[in-house]
C-alpha cells in the first residue's frame, strides 16, 4: 500500500490559520506514512491554489490527494475537479474539516492546531485505501412539481414553463394564487396585486 | 394567476395535497391526493347559477376572515382560478343531512357530484419546488394586553388588506368590524409576535415595515381629517426604493411613535392604547377607533411534515432549512429539491420573486442534462464471500438490493451448479450504506466509506 | 460518586456523524462560531445506518474515551 500522498492545508485567509497554525500541520503530515508531499497556502480553492494541487500530482507523482480545508459539503466537488483536471481520478481525493469543526469552534492555538493534526492524520489513512470510483448515469424526468401556488410557485412555475419545461403546480386550496389574492396594493409601486 | 393557468406547460392541481414522495434527484415518485370536490370541473363551466340558488348563504367567508359571507358551494373568491365553485362538505345541506341538493337540479351541464371522492394520482416527476408560503402568526393566544381577539376592532394586517381591498367585502371602504362606521384614528402596531422571544418569535418579519407604512399612507389618503398613528420598534426600509415610500408615508402625515403599546382597553366605543414614547421619554395614550397589528409571518400549516415526507429538514422556526445561509439559498439538503419564497424565511414580494426565479434556473439547469451522474459511492458485493443469506435485502429503505442466482464451475468432485447471492441496483442505491452491518461475512462494502477506510479512520484517532 | 481527572488528561471521544444531518449540523454549529471541546473528532458517515457495531467496538480496544452516534 505504498502510495503517494499529497496533503494541502488551506489557511482560508484568517479563517483557519488565525486558530491553526497550518505551516505546522504540513509539517507534521510529512511525517505520516504515505505523505511524500506536504504544504499549506493562503486559499486552497482559488485559482493558484487549485493549480498548485494540479502541479503538485504531476511533478510528485501523488496517487492521493488530502485537502484540509473547509467542509466537504462545502468545496469537495472543487477539489474533485481540481484532482480530476491534475490527472487522477476525483474520487482520490479526501477532504479534512478544519475550518468549520475545528477553526471556528476552538479558541485554543494550540488545541486547535493539534486537533487539527491528528484529523489530518485519520484522512490521510482513510486516503491510503481510496479506490478510483466511476460514477454511473440515471436519465432524468423531465417535469417539474411545485409545491405551493402563491407568488413564489407561480413564479417558479412560470420561468419553468418559459423554459421549455413540464410543471405540475399542486395547490391545497381551491385556487391559485395564495396570500397575493388577498392583498389591495402593493408596496412600493402601489400596483394592484393580482 | 391567469398567465399560469393558461400557459401549455403547466397543469394545475388545485384543492390537492401531496401525500408522499419517493425516489431522488431526476426520478421522484409524488403522490398527490386531490380532494373531492363534489363538481366536475372538466363539465363545469363557471357559470355561477349552483352559488346564486344554494340557500346556505350566511356562512363566514374565511378568505375576508369571517367579514364577507359565502355559500356552500363557492368560490374560494371572485376571481379564483381555476373559476370552477366546489362544495364545502361541512356545511352543504346535501351532504351533512341529505336534503335539498337544489345545486344539482340547477346545474346546466351536470357537474354537480355528491358521491365524489378524493383521487390519489401518482405522478413521475425529477424536481421539486418547493412553494409552501406562510400563515399568519396567531396573536390571539399570545397577546392578552391586545385583548386576545376580544375587541373586534383589532384587526391583523391581512384583514385590513381585505378591508381596503376593491374586491374586498365592503367594496375597499374602511369600516370598524365593530359598528359599520368609518374610523378615523387608527393605530398600527408593528412586531406583534415578530423579534419578541417571550411572547412570539426572535426574527424580524421583514415585510411589515413596509406594509405598515402603506396601511398608514392608505389611511391618510382614503379617510379625511383621519390620524395614522404607527407604534414600532424600529423602521427598517432595507430595499430598493423603500425608504423614500416610508418617507411618503411620513408626509402624507402618518404619525411615527417609537415604542411598545403595552395594553388595549375599550373605553366606550373606542379603544385606549397605553404607551411610552421611547424618543421623547414619558407614557402616554391614544385614543383609536381601530388597531391593526403587523402579526409575524410563520411557517404554513403542515410546512415541517412535508419536509420530513420529503426527505429535508426544518430551521428552530420550523422554516424550510437552505443547503447554505449564502452560497446555497435556494437548494435543500435534498437533491433535486428547491425552495422559493417564504417557506424558507420571511419575505416581500421582490425576495419571493427573485428567490422563485433562481429556484426555476436550478431546475431549468437540471433538466438542460439529459442524464445525470450518479454518485458512484454505492454498496457493492463480494460475491465469492457472500453466502445468500438474504439479511441485507430487506433492509434496504431504496430496494435497491435483491437476491439472484449465479452459476458456479464447481470442482473438487463437484459438478456446476447454481448459488444464491445478494446483487446491488446502483441506480438506485443511495450509499446509505445500512447493509453493511446486516451483512455476516463482510461480502458487502460501500464505495468511499469501505469498512477498512473507517477501520483506519478509527485507527489513527486513537494513535 | 465523583471521578477524578487527572490535570492534563485529554478524553478521546469519537462522533460518528450522518453526513445529512449531524454532520451538516456540525458544520453549521461552525458557521455560528459555537465553541465545543477540541477533543471531539468527528468522522463522516454517509448515514447513521453506516455504522457498524464492529466500529465501536474497534474504537473501545483502541481506547477511545467516547463514541457518539449520531443521526
Amino acid at each position: 500500500m505504498k502510495k503517494r500522498v499529497g496533503v494541502f492545508v488551506c489557511e482560508c485567509g484568517t479563517n483557519i490559520a488565525a486558530t491553526v497554525d497550518t505551516e505546522r500541520v504540513a509539517e507534521y503530515a510529512k511525517t505520516l506514512p504515505g505523505v511524500v508531499y506536504a504544504t499549506n497556502y493562503k486559499y486552497m480553492c482559488s485559482d493558484p491554489g487549485q493549480e498548485l494541487i494540479r502541479n503538485a500530482i504531476q511533478e510528485q507523482n501523488l496517487e492521493q490527494v488530502v485537502v484540509a480545508s473547509c467542509s466537504p459539503r462545502m468545496h469537495e466537488n472543487t477539489f474533485r475537479k481540481a484532482t480530476a483536471t491534475g490527472g487522477l481520478n476525483a474520487y482520490m481525493m479526501e477532504m479534512v474539516n478544519i475550518r468549520e469543526q475545528n477553526s471556528w469552534v476552538t479558541h485554543d492555538r494550540e488545541q486547535a492546531t493539534r486537533k487539527a493534526q491528528s484529523l489530518v492524520r485519520m484522512a490521510v489513512a482513510k486516503a491510503l485505501r481510496n479506490r478510483p470510483l466511476q460514477a454511473a448515469t440515471v436519465p432524468i424526468t423531465k417535469k417539474a412539481m411545485v409545491i405551493g401556488g402563491g407568488i413564489a410557485g407561480m413564479q417558479a412555475a412560470l420561468d419553468i414553463a418559459e423554459g421549455g419545461q413540464q410543471v405540475v403546480i399542486v395547490e391545497r386550496e381551491a385556487s391559485i394564487g395564495g396570500k397575493m389574492t388577498q392583498l389591495d396594493k402593493t408596496f412600493p409601486t402601489m400596483d394592484c396585486a393580482a | 394567476m391567469v398567465a399560469a393557468a393558461q400557459h401549455p406547460n403547466i397543469e394545475l392541481m388545485t384543492y390537492s395535497e401531496v401525500t408522499q414522495v419517493s425516489g431522488y434527484i431526476g426520478n421522484f415518485k409524488v403522490t398527490v391526493k386531490q380532494k373531492p370536490k363534489y363538481v366536475d370541473w372538466d363539465a363545469c363551466t363557471g357559470c355561477g347559477t349552483c352559488m346564486e340558488k344554494c340557500p346556505t348563504k350566511k356562512l363566514a367567508d374565511e378568505f375576508d376572515f369571517g367579514m364577507g359571507k359565502r355559500t356552500a358551494i363557492h368560490k374560494l373568491f371572485p376571481q379564483a382560478v381555476p373559476g370552477k365553485p366546489y362544495i364545502d362538505a361541512e356545511n352543504c345541506l346535501k351532504l351533512t343531512k341529505d336534503k335539498c341538493g337544489i345545486c344539482e337540479k340547477v346545474c346546466p351541464t351536470d357537474s354537480i357530484n355528491f358521491k365524489d371522492m378524493a383521487v390519489f394520482k401518482e405522478i413521475e416527476i425529477g424536481a421539486i419546488v418547493m412553494a409552501t408560503g406562510y400563515d399568519q402568526f396567531d396573536w390571539k393566544s399570545a397577546y392578552g394586553e391586545y385583548g386576545y381577539g376580544k375587541y373586534p376592532d383589532v384587526i391583523s394586517g391581512l384583514e385590513f388588506e381585505r378591508l381596503i381591498s376593491a374586491g374586498g367585502p365592503t367594496g375597499g371602504k374602511i369600516i370598524r368590524p365593530s359598528d359599520g362606521s368609518e374610523p378615523k384614528n387608527i393605530a398600527f402596531i408593528k412586531c406583534v409576535g415578530s423579534r419578541d422571544d417571550t411572547k412570539g418569535k426572535s426574527y424580524c418579519s421583514r415585510a411589515c415595515c413596509m406594509y405598515t407604512a402603506k396601511h398608514a399612507y392608505q389611511v391618510k389618503t382614503k379617510i379625511e381629517d383621519s390620524e395614522a398613528y404607527v407604534f414600532y420598534m424600529d423602521v427598517r426600509t432595507a430595499g430598493k426604493n423603500y425608504e423614500e415610500f416610508y418617507q411618503r408615508a411620513l408626509n402624507a402625515g402618518a404619525k411615527y411613535i417609537r415604542g411598545r403599546v403595552s395594553k388595549i382597553y375599550p373605553q366606550g366605543n373606542k379603544l385606549i392604547l397605553k404607551s411610552e414614547d421611547t424618543l421623547l421619554g414619558r407614557q402616554l395614550e391614544v385614543e383609536a377607533d381601530m388597531v391593526v397589528l403587523a402579526t409575524a409571518m410563520v411557517p404554513s400549516t403542515g410546512a415541517a411534515e412535508l419536509a420530513k415526507k420529503i426527505g429535508f429538514s426544518v430551521d428552530k422556526d420550523g422554516w424550510f432549512q437552505e443547503a447554505h445561509p449564502k452560497l446555497q439559498p435556494v437548494e435543500t439538503f435534498a437533491a433535486g429539491v428547491y425552495l422559493a419564497g417564504t417557506c424558507q424565511g420571511p419575505k416581500d414580494i421582490p425576495d419571493t420573486v427573485a428567490q422563485a426565479s433562481g429556484a426555476a434556473v436550478k431546475v431549468l439547469g437540471l433538466f438542460s442534462k439529459t442524464e445525470l451522474a450518479t454518485e458512484p459511492m454505492t454498496s457493492e458485493v463480494d460475491i465469492s464471500k457472500c453466502s445468500g443469506c438474504g439479511l441485507c435485502v430487506p433492509i434496504c429503505p431504496y430496494n435497491a438490493l435483491s437476491l439472484v442466482e449465479i452459476k458456479e464451475r464447481g470442482g473438487h468432485g463437484h459438478g456446476p451448479f447454481t448459488r444464491q447471492v445478494a446483487e446491488v441496483n446502483s441506480s438506485l442505491c443511495q450509499g446509505c450504506g445500512a447493509c453493511l452491518p446486516a451483512c455476516r461475512t463482510l461480502a458487502l462494502n460501500l464505495k468511499g466509506f469501505s469498512n477498512d477506510q473507517l477501520v483506519a479512520e478509527v485507527d489513527a484517532l486513537c494513535l | 460518586m465523583s471521578i477524578d481527572i487527572q490535570a492534563g488528561w485529554e478524553p478521546k471521544i469519537i462522533v460518528f456523524a450522518c453526513n445529512w444531518c449531524s454532520y451538516a449540523a456540525a458544520d453549521l454549529a461552525g458557521l455560528n462560531h459555537l465553541e465545543y471541546a477540541a477533543d471531539i473528532r468527528i468522522i463522516r458517515t454517509p448515514c447513521s445506518g453506516r455504522m457498524d457495531p464492529m466500529l465501536v467496538l474497534r474504537a473501545f480496544n483502541r481506547g477511545v474515551d467516547g463514541v457518539l452516534l449520531s443521526g
